[in-house]
């Protein structure tokens, strides 16, 4: 049996568990630079509220709905997202971290069979322990565990947990089961759907195995077998090497001017050194972009970009930084107001095997080694953002956050105060 | 022939090559006492919170301190807790009764704090059991 454990609402329920007052109100949180809605209350999605709504458009409705409303806090969903993840790995055998807010349980192995009720009290033990409603499903499959899952969130007399096993359940609940909302079914594969005729995860369960294989690539083919109840989607507790690596901001206001856009792109160069060092890898391909605000459609509209190649890979600071800087100044375009910009390293390779090119000289590899090496020891022991580039100004990254909740878990100045009496 | 000063061992690790010698009997020795581990049991449901107002006289809390809370610990009669009622957070004793339970002032000697008895018409919620008290010398 496979569990995913998925925390409802989860930067809502974050906020909540330090405002109790919230509890029973509409809360949304906002993304980076409050550009939209990317969690929601079931109070605020019962306004109309929707993922992804931009906030100029829903600003008068919360007011009207009188919903509170949060500037992201990644540090506080971080550490409550690793809290969930504490209580999962005391319960289950295995886990693989999915995403920030949901996580897939390998229960093979576990002497129970009466997984109702661990699933129940597994959700009320991460309430208990972390404040956060967390839902878990229990099926034969994967795909199976999310639908059983989203089934806990429909009704709550499910007390947050939910098995689904038995065959006259599966084909009950896939009957009504949008095809849309399974796993893994793509949004461009929704038209040759509806071309067949299938609407529900139980009409695309009953196509028959050969048209499934010759209309549907090999995702396809596996989905429909876990809707079947055969597990064929590989359980991954081992995390993968990224394949690209993407730090990406919009920006409180729009930038104009070369400088103050090099400052921002560097920044998120350095940020993207340290995921690229983390995980052991050199960076052979990097894009860096600019864009221009799409929901001003009187102004001047730009992607601007430049690709950097490294032939013979890097993972030095320096390099990095000062090739993304370049790039920007060569991509920057003066009518325009840029809103948005980012560095995404599109090709990896691991630094283990990587072999160097017969030019390269190696003093100066070896110089720019050590460089790497003493700015990662600085940035582990002080924290990052400790060592700048002369290039990312001395300016903070500009990020509009008014409606940021306090650092409750992670700072000591921001831990929650309380009146004794 | 005059001895050498420095060990083996130590000589071979001040030129950074491979050590070698007798290994010293601490070497796996490279625990310190972790505050960590003695004031939280379960890092999973542990917060922290801060002491806010002025302090009281004989109160075992002053402003400043910090407390450690637990939200997986069951409340039980006589705990201190840390309590949200009435869309504010404040800490109480907690006395647990048949008809349901009663706040008591955390400072046992000014009077000027009377038990709050807790009903259906408070918006109350246990957030979670304090188990140490951090205060500055």
């Amino acid at each position: 049996m496979f569990a995913l454990a998925d925390c409802n609402n989860f930067f809502a329920s974050c906020e909540r568990v330090f405002r109790p007052d919230l509890e029973g109100k509409p809360v949304i949180v906002l993304s980076n630079n409050d550009g939209c809605a990317v969690a929601r209350s079931n109070e605020a999605k019962a306004l109309g509220i929707k993922m992804g709504d931009p906030y100029f458009k829903i600003r008068e409705l919360a007011e009207r709905g009188g919903v509170t409303v949060f500037s992201s806090n990644y540090a506080l969903y971080g550490d409550m997202s690793h809290r969930v993840q504490e209580v999962l790995r005391e319960w289950a055998p295995a886990v693989e971290q999915y995403s920030i807010d949901e996580s897939f349980l390998d229960l093979r192995g576990m002497l129970t069979d009466d997984f109702d009720s661990w699933a129940k009290a597994l959700s009320a033990r991460c309430r208990r322990m972390t404040g956060i409603p967390v839902s878990v499903g229990v099926a034969p499959t994967k795909t199976l565990a999310k639908v059983a899952s989203k089934l806990c969130k429909q009704y709550p007399k499910l007390r947050g947990g939910c098995y689904l096993h038995r065959p006259e359940d599966i084909e009950k609940v896939l009957r009504r089961f949008p095809i849309t909302d399974i796993w893994g079914i793509g949004r461009r594969s929704v038209r040759k759907l509806e071309g067949m005729g299938v609407r529900t995860a139980w009409d695309y369960a009953r196509l028959p195995a050969s048209t499934v294989r010759s209309s549907f690539a090999l995702p396809g083919w596996r989905t429909w077998k876990e809707l079947q109840g055969e597990p064929c989607i590989e359980f991954e507790d081992m995390v993968e090497p990224r394949q690209s690596i993407c730090v990406s901001r919009s920006f409180a206001k729009e930038i104009k001017d070369p400088s103050e856009l090099c400052t921002q792109t560097a920044t998120f160069a350095l940020s993207a050194v340290h995921k690229l060092r983390s995980q052991d890898s050199l960076a052979l391909e990097m894009l860096v972009f600019a864009m221009t605000n799409r929901f001003h459609a009187d102004e001047p509209q730009a992607f601007s970009s430049r690709m950097v190649v490294f032939p013979d890979g890097t993972d030095d600071h320096r390099a990095i930084v000062v090739a993304a800087a370049e790039a920007t100044r060569a991509l920057f375009q003066p009518r325009y107001a840029y809103k948005k910009a980012g560095v995404l390293i599109t090709r990896l390779a691991p630094r283990e095997g990587f072999s160097r090119s017969l030019f390269e000289d190696p003093g100066l590899k070896e110089r720019e080694g050590r460089l790497s090496r003493v700015l990662d020891e600085l940035e582990s022991a002080y924290g990052p953002g400790t060592v700048r580039f002369g290039v990312q100004g001395e300016g903070r990254v500009r990020m509009a956050s008014e409606r940021q909740s306090p650092h409750y878990t992670t700072r000591w100045s921001d831990i929650p105060k309380v009146r004794i009496g | 022939m005059i001895p050498n000063p420095f060990p083996e061992s130590l000589e071979a690790e001040l030129l950074g090559s491979i050590k070698a010698g007798f290994p010293s009997p601490a070497e796996n020795v490279r625990e310190r006492l972790d505050l960590s581990r003695l004031l939280v049991r379960h890092s999973a449901s542990t917060f922290f919170f801060q002491i806010d107002g002025t302090s009281m006289v004989d109160a075992d809390m002053d402003e400043g301190d910090i407390i450690i809370v637990d939200k997986s610990i069951d409340p039980y009669n006589g705990c201190k807790a840390v309590c949200f009622i009435d869309g504010e957070y404040t800490v109480k004793r907690v006395e647990i009764t048949p008809s349901g339970a009663v706040l008591l002032p955390c400072n046992s000697t000014n009077g000027h704090y009377k038990p709050i008895p807790v009903g259906p018409e408070n918006d109350f919620l246990i957030w979670g059991v304090v188990t140490y008290v951090i205060k500055k010398a």
